[in-house]
């Protein structure tokens, strides 16, 4: 008698937790869902800089345009146009060009890299990603995502 | 009849509703022990609380004119410093007292820490101090950004990226602390929902907690002690004590705020507006965190690109949670102070974190650089002169120590100069000199407990 009555509320405790567990979830998972952002909408694909945006790279040798929703750098070093990741590799600052350096430099935490976006120095532990910088006959100035 | 006998007035009515005699009974006997230490050191958490409600106060204030957005927030600070008459008081006011209500709160948590009140049965206010200084860094870091400035914006891309290295869960909680997968207006709004709501609700709530377990235990006596050598009257002795002071710490709040409206000018303490976030801007050089984070942001540069097969920030981060977590459960490792006994190690721990903290925040202000900021060429310039600070200030502490309180248990104190001097003076790497400091104090401490368990045998039969 006294078995099957523990046995009975062992039984209504165990439902009785696993309700309000359940309770929990119901709750919890809908703050979750509507806390993660939804994925970005926007244009992707190549880019064209506009005209301001190449007066810019023409005047300061280097200019930081979005491309499919990233930071890119385009910078013209040596009468070549390189683009790259303007989003340091190690805590996400946006990275400068210094001509006189012939380099990039991330003044959050003093990373260097090289034009081909390879670390030099300092924290980063991974190189810039590359992009792809082409002049068109026109003068313009397209910027695509490298093909690996 | 029962009205007759609790009087007349307001007292006896709210008393015939509320009962109030017994919290008033309670209160006349509460007393503030008084003992071997400082009595300066109680007086601590009242001047945060006194920080913090004028915070609230003139974030209210605030409130009413700034405008979250990314073509509004910068705009909306900058009309309530130039037009608005008194703008820039009430803000020069709510950032002097964010920076001394961390002053004070630091202050109040070490404190705590070399009196040893953390120890049992008080646990748990010390776990509740320890996540209202969290709440209060989380305060800091979330109100940074509302201005929508360059220097808001890098430091929150910088802060909010850290959390990317947390394993498994780090993408997604990066994604909801930013609203996206980077810092823009999103993440504006969702700094802003945290720093005037989520964060105070938490704080309010657990400040709650935290005084509660006070007044049902009463303030920790000086360890050894069953009975308070002597006691305060906490009524009205002590509590006009703290109301003078509160009225001390108002007079230097205004003073700072009237006559360095935009800080000190100190990086890491400088709250002028500048120029208006924008994230196709490269960061630019001499950025720093507020100060509080500064070593933080020192420990992520002594980090070389990978270690033991991960990125160097996810094993600094890792580092950094398992520092935290120590100092989070310390009731629980110091088990002499639980004993009532004195526990040296943990007094040098309290100390060696100083130092560890002082190097670090020295070393990321560019201490020694003369300006140049933190190019190759000036970092063991910078090294070995914030290196040649910390190790005067540690000898200062350990003289004093030895002095005034007796101490004579220096280990950790020295491992952590011993760092601070290998990568200074010699260029070991931090690291490195952070190994070998570890083992040496390793090596010295089991040494000392070898000597004294030979003395103690010693004298046995």
């Amino acid at each position: 008698m006294e078995d099957s009555k523990t046995s009975r509320r062992g039984f209504l405790d165990l439902l009785l937790s696993a309700s309000a567990l359940a309770w929990l979830v119901s709750v919890a998972y809908p703050i979750i869902r509507y806390l993660k952002p939804l994925p970005q909408s926007g244009a992707t694909g190549p880019t064209r800089l506009t005209r301001e945006e190449s007066a810019r790279l023409e005047q300061n040798k280097f200019v930081i345009v979005p491309v499919s929703g990233q930071r890119v750098i385009i910078l013209q070093a040596e009468d070549q146009l390189h683009a790259l990741s303007a989003k340091c590799t190690h805590e996400g600052c946006t990275v400068t060009y210094v001509p006189g350096q012939s380099g990039l430099w991330c003044p959050c935490h003093d990373g260097r890299f090289d034009l081909n976006g390879h670390v030099l120095s300092g924290p980063p532990p991974q190189p810039l990603l590359k992009y792809v910088a082409q002049r068109q006959p026109d003068g313009g100035i397209v910027i695509s995502e490298a093909r690996t | 009849m029962d009205h007759g006998e609790k009087g007349g007035g307001l007292r006896g009515w709210l008393e015939r509703r509320y009962q109030l005699a017994t919290l008033i009974e309670f209160l006349s006997h509460k007393q503030v022990p008084l003992g071997s230490h400082w009595m300066g050191w109680y007086y601590l958490g009242g001047i945060t609380m006194f920080f913090f409600v004028v915070q609230v106060i003139t974030g209210v204030l605030l409130l009413m004119y700034y405008q979250p957005g990314e073509a509004t927030a910068y705009e909306s600070i900058r009309f309530l410093t130039t037009k608005v008459p008194f703008g820039w008081l009430i803000r020069s006011i709510h950032s002097w007292s964010a920076h001394l209500m961390i002053v004070s709160l630091t202050l109040h948590m070490f404190s705590t820490m070399m009196l040893k009140a953390y120890r049992p049965p008080r646990e748990l206010t010390w776990v509740s101090g320890y996540i209202l200084f969290l709440l209060t860094l989380g305060f800091g870091f979330s109100g940074y950004l509302l201005p929508w400035n360059k220097l808001a914006y890098f430091a929150t891309t910088v802060g909010t990226n850290i959390v990317a290295s947390v394993p498994l869960l780090g993408d997604w909680l990066l994604q909801v602390l930013r609203g996206g997968p980077d810092v823009t207006v999103n993440t504006l709004y969702r700094f802003f929902a945290a720093h005037v709501v989520i964060l105070p609700l938490a704080f309010v709530g657990l400040i709650g907690s935290h005084l509660l377990f006070i007044q049902r235990q009463g303030m920790a006596l000086p360890l050894g002690a069953k009975v308070a050598p002597r006691g305060m009257k906490f009524f009205p002795s002590f509590a006009l004590r703290d109301l003078l002071l509160w009225l001390a710490c108002l007079m230097v709040l205004v003073s700072l705020a009237v006559f360095l409206p935009y800080g000190p000018g100190i990086p890491g303490m400088d709250w002028e507006l500048g120029d208006k976030a924008d994230p196709m801007a490269p960061a630019y050089p001499g950025i720093k965190p507020e100060w509080y984070f500064l070593w933080e942001y020192q420990l992520l540069k002594e980090f070389p690109p990978h270690l033991f097969g991960l990125e160097g920030p996810q094993v600094c981060l890792f580092l950094i949670a398992i520092l935290f977590g120590i100092w989070a459960i310390i009731p629980w490792l110091d088990r002499r102070a639980a004993r009532g006994q004195a526990s040296p190690a943990f007094s040098d721990l309290g100390w060696a974190a100083i130092l560890f903290l002082t190097y670090l925040t020295l070393a990321g202000w560019d201490i020694g650089a003369g300006g140049a900021g933190s190019d190759l060429a000036s970092m063991p310039k910078v090294a070995r002169v914030s290196a040649w600070w910390t190790l005067m200030a540690g000898m200062v502490v350990i003289v004093f120590r030895f002095w005034r309180y007796e101490h004579r248990y220096f280990v950790l104190t020295l491992a952590a100069l011993l760092q601070v001097g290998l990568h200074g003076f010699f260029g070991v790497s931090y690291l490195m000199a952070g190994v070998f400091s570890i083992a040496a104090a390793a090596f010295a401490a089991a040494t000392l407990r070898l000597l004294r368990s030979g003395t103690a045998g010693g004298g046995g039969p």
